[in-house]
């Protein structure tokens, strides 16, 4: 049952990374675009604004698939040294906080859709792009982030229960078993 | 009593000369057993758009910033700094007076916090390195402004507004990838805008930027009346009063560090060509603001504050914004 | 509070809590011990405003150049290139790890970037040739920290917006001091390898034909330069779009060397995403704890500390340096600048110093946390790519580029002109 969960949380969010990186190259061609169009003496405006948002919404829907691919950086001097048991209390630990501190940031960032909402906020520029369009897809993909770290948590922790460290470790260990790069 | 203060740009001469000095010094001079701590927006890694935001949720109690970046968050506001009306410090002081009713208000119901004061930075004129006589010569050319109001007239005017940092600015003139930038005259002399541009264009293109300060307003309700009032009086005579008396001279002492006409206290003077604007500028831009930019103005902010802008600001200029 | 930043930054990264989250709960520490205020109500604030940035995405695109120069097969050509025009030196292949290290410095902005891609397509080598791996592995780190002093630079670009200077000066100033590093690493591989010859490899000395046929690989690289700096001295584009100008070229280049895939494509935007995630996730958490410090008058507390030792401007400038040596060991690089220059540079600055002179200073001292343990970053990519051994090996490898980069902090104190002299004449 955890390891079917993991599994499916990773193929979600293989999709969801696969979204963003198509994302981030059309952010490509954009720019690129502007820059040919600029020679031509002429401009869609606005290129850096829209950077700036997509920028923000990659970051925040990328963190739960860093997560489940044990992307986000850990110092293991400690760790390192213990054997699997003392490895898999620390990465329970450590998954925990995680989990924690990015519900508080989840949590906090709402207010700032809200204020946006609120106010029918626009961004002070010529564009004049409503914000609470950009900031709730921003805002959701916190808390994607908090909601996986939360399941990847609990899934790891049955792992543990039932004595496989082993698939713990591969699912919050500190490295992947092999780096993506080849 | 303990204050937090969030000033604005460290670096630029309203902090380091006003900002800086009153909060630490005069004030608490001033009041018995106040104590203050002073930082700035931009050391706290504040993104413009948020200072009066946090200050309202009283993560501090007291912020100042460019009224203008918080437009995003309150329409309404940009009515504080209509460019091009103002023309000199004396006129932009009553403008400011005639909007402070409003200002306080939009503090008030946005931002949950009681306006102090409002101060200038200098106005915001127009570096070129393109041969240019009169506004209209800015038609088709691509120019680095900074504000949305800025950014619609120039649009109405038939210029390209193009986004550019400050610091790339000067780069940015000299390959031609802008023909002119809007800023204050003081801080495109001591960036050296002039080494890569030929003409200054006076006109307020940019506004004057005006800078509000506010305090929290649950804090400024918890303060003794007394205590209240030797803020206000201190900051209105030893903060607000004196950062405007000497925005014209500053502005006329930069006009001249860069133009060359006239001294110059703040070093070697530059030798840009002055173009001032005309009578018929003038009465272009007010055709401009008046029938598309301020209307397009009124549909983001909303009839009442048209007429509230109609009957004090508009009242002191002579402009009335058409009911659309 | 320094002291409760001290410890409780080194307890928890112990504790083995991803780098970024740790930044976070000492910004909640510090939200709960040392300010009357409601601290945390601005964090949501914080985190849009940092992340929505459109210099920022310079990150994700100069990744994905590295990425697609990597799984297209061109990084491997270029390695093989410099391979046979610089392995005659005494260390061998090791002086091909620090030339492919600074050919890619010139095309990618991020260090990690660049010891990650030197390090995939060179750790086989070391260990098919049989080369000591700590002089091998070390050179590919130090080698790698230059992707950040040579232009393009993420660093610079995020040193130039809180600093409102000028980005391109600032990539013209790096160059010399990059270029000279690269010098003096493979100066001092040789001498080492010269005095200890078991520590090198062998001498491979290839003949004048293979060498002038390895040139053509060499081509795609230094096409790639000339396109993402012409495009930014031009004034086509910011240094951030050129980023962008980049991601295409190195996209044209790898569709001519025939390494295009969908499958390529794909894993390629999964590798960007991955590593942009993890550095921002580590520079939020900076700039919240910097929101945090700067609340609680950290600022000015050091401002007052510094001002009151009065001290002349070198002996600031050497304050300065101890300070981030110190917090280099233990400090991510980008966070590390991201909280400090808000603090230290209206201080440098106000001494008389030329702020585009201390952002390559301050670059110099960052590529030193990048390889110092505990907290370097490019120790654990190499480590990562490495498929046996113990990290320690690296940490042993890289400390005599640690003094060579010592050596030049030193030199830019004394000869302002190394950094200075280019933007100085273009
Ligand atoms: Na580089
Ligand atoms: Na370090």
């Amino acid at each position: 049952m955890p390891q079917t969960v993991l599994t499916f949380l990773r193929r979600l969010n293989l999709w969801v990374a696969s979204l963003v990186g198509v994302v981030l190259l059309a952010c490509a061609v954009f720019i690129l675009a502007d820059i040919i169009l600029r020679q031509l003496g002429s401009s869609f405006g606005g290129t850096d604004e829209i950077s700036g948002y997509v920028m923000a919404i990659v970051t925040s829907w990328g963190m739960a698939f860093t997560m489940l691919e044990l992307g986000h950086v850990r110092i293991d001097i400690l760790r390192s040294q213990l054997a699997s048991r003392g490895r898999v209390i620390m990465d329970l630990f450590s998954q925990a906080v995680l989990a924690l501190t990015i519900s508080v940031i989840a949590f906090q960032c709402w207010p700032v859709v809200a204020n946006s909402i609120q106010n029918s906020s626009t961004a002070n520029t010529p564009l004049e792009t409503p914000l609470t369009l950009v900031q709730m897809p921003w805002f959701l993909g916190w808390t994607w982030f908090a909601l996986n770290a939360w399941i990847t948590l609990a899934a790891a922790a049955v792992l543990t229960l039932r004595g496989d460290y082993d698939s713990t470790e591969s699912a919050i260990g500190a490295f992947a078993e092999q780096e993506t790069m080849k | 009593e303990s204050l937090n203060v969030v000033g604005s740009w460290s670096s630029l001469p309203l902090h380091q000369q006003y900002e800086q000095p009153f909060w630490t010094e005069t004030l608490p001079a001033a009041a018995d057993d106040l104590e203050v701590a002073l930082t700035t927006h931009d050391q706290m890694g504040l993104g413009t758009g948020d200072v009066y935001t946090l200050l309202g949720q009283g993560v501090y109690d007291v912020g100042m910033t460019v009224a203008d970046y918080a437009v995003a968050d309150a329409p309404e506001l940009e009515g504080l700094d209509v460019p091009l009306i103002a023309t000199d410090a004396a006129t932009a002081k009553q403008m400011v007076d005639a909007a402070r009713p409003m200002v306080t208000d939009i503090y008030h119901d946005r931002f949950n916090s009681h306006v102090l004061a409002i101060a200038p930075y200098p106005p915001q004129v127009v570096f070129c390195n393109h041969d240019i006589s009169s506004l209209a010569d800015l038609e088709g050319l691509k120019v680095r402004a900074s504000g949305r109001m800025t950014a619609k007239f120039l649009e109405a005017l038939g210029a390209e507004g193009i986004n550019v940092a400050f610091s790339e600015v000067p780069g940015a003139l000299q390959k031609g990838v802008v023909d002119c930038a809007v800023t204050g005259a003081g801080s495109g002399y001591s960036a050296g805008w002039w080494e890569v541009s030929t003409h200054l264009m006076t006109l307020p293109l940019g506004g004057w930027d005006p800078v509000v300060t506010a305090m929290n307003l649950d804090k400024w309700n918890s303060l003794s009346p007394e205590l209240q009032e030797t803020i206000q009086t201190q900051i209105t005579t030893e903060f607000e009063d004196p950062a405007w008396a000497t925005a014209q001279d500053a502005l006329a002492n930069d006009v001249a560090c860069l133009t060359g006409n006239g001294d110059c206290p703040a070093g070697d003077p530059a030798s840009m060509t002055l173009v001032e604007a005309t009578p018929e500028d003038t009465e272009r831009a007010k055709e401009i603001l008046v029938n598309e930019v301020l209307p397009e103005w009124g549909e983001r902010a909303g009839a009442e504050w048209v007429q509230r802008w109609n009957d004090s600001v508009g009242e002191v200029v002579g402009v009335t914004i058409p009911a659309s | 509070m320094i002291w409760y930043v001290s410890v409780g930054l080194l307890g928890l990264l112990t504790l083995s809590i991803p780098v970024g989250v740790v930044l976070f709960l000492l910004g909640f520490g510090i939200d709960q011990f040392f300010t009357p205020f409601p601290l945390l109500r601005g964090l949501g604030n914080l985190v849009w405003s940092s992340s929505n940035s459109a210099t920022l995405i310079a990150i994700p695109f100069f990744v994905l150049l590295g990425e697609i120069l990597v799984r297209s097969g061109v990084a491997t050509r270029t390695y093989a290139a410099l391979d046979r025009w610089i392995s005659w030196l005494p260390g061998g292949l090791i002086h091909a790890n620090i030339a492919t290290a600074t050919m890619f410095s010139a095309t990618s902005g991020s260090s990690v970037a660049t010891s990650a891609t030197v390090a995939t397509v060179a750790m086989p080598q070391a260990e098919r040739l049989g080369y000591d791996p700590k002089l091998f592995s070390g050179a590919i780190a130090a080698g790698g920290t230059l992707g950040i002093m040579i232009p393009p630079s993420i660093n610079l670009i995020v040193y130039g917006f809180l600093t409102q200077t000028s980005i391109p000066r600032l990539f013209l100033a790096g160059l010399i001091p990059g270029l000279a590093l690269a010098g003096l690493f493979v100066l001092v591989t040789a001498l080492i390898c010269m005095v200890r010859p078991e520590l090198g490899g062998e001498r491979r000395v290839f003949p004048l034909s293979k060498m002038l046929s390895a040139l053509k690989d060499l081509v795609p690289i230094i096409i790639l330069f000339t396109i993402i700096i012409g495009t930014i001295y031009k004034g086509w584009a910011t240094p951030t779009e050129a980023a962008a100008v980049g991601v295409a070229g190195a996209f044209a280049i790898a569709l001519a060397f025939g390494g295009v895939s969908l499958e390529m494509m794909r894993e390629s935007l999964m590798g960007t995403i991955k590593i942009t995630s993890m550095i921002m996730l580590v520079v939020i958490g900076a700039s919240f704890l910097n929101f945090t410090l700067a609340s609680a008058g950290l600022g000015q507390a050091l401002r007052g500390f510094l001002e009151g030792m009065g001290l002349s401007p070198l002996g600031t400038i050497l304050i300065v340096v101890l300070i981030y040596i110190v917090l280099g060991f233990f400090i991510e690089t980008l966070s590390l600048m991201v909280v400090t220059i808000p603090i230290i540079v209206p201080l440098v600055v106000a001494q008389g110093y030329d702020p585009i002179w201390f952002g390559i200073l301050m670059i110099v001292l960052v590529e030193m946390a990048l390889i110092t343990p505990p907290v370097g970053l490019n120790l654990y990519v190499v480590q990562g790519a490495r498929k046996s051994g113990s990290m320690t090996d690296v940490m042993l490898g890289v400390i005599p580029y640690t003094l060579v980069m010592l050596a030049m902090a030193a030199a830019l104190i004394a000869f302002p002109q190394i950094a200075l002299f280019l933007p100085s004449i273009l």
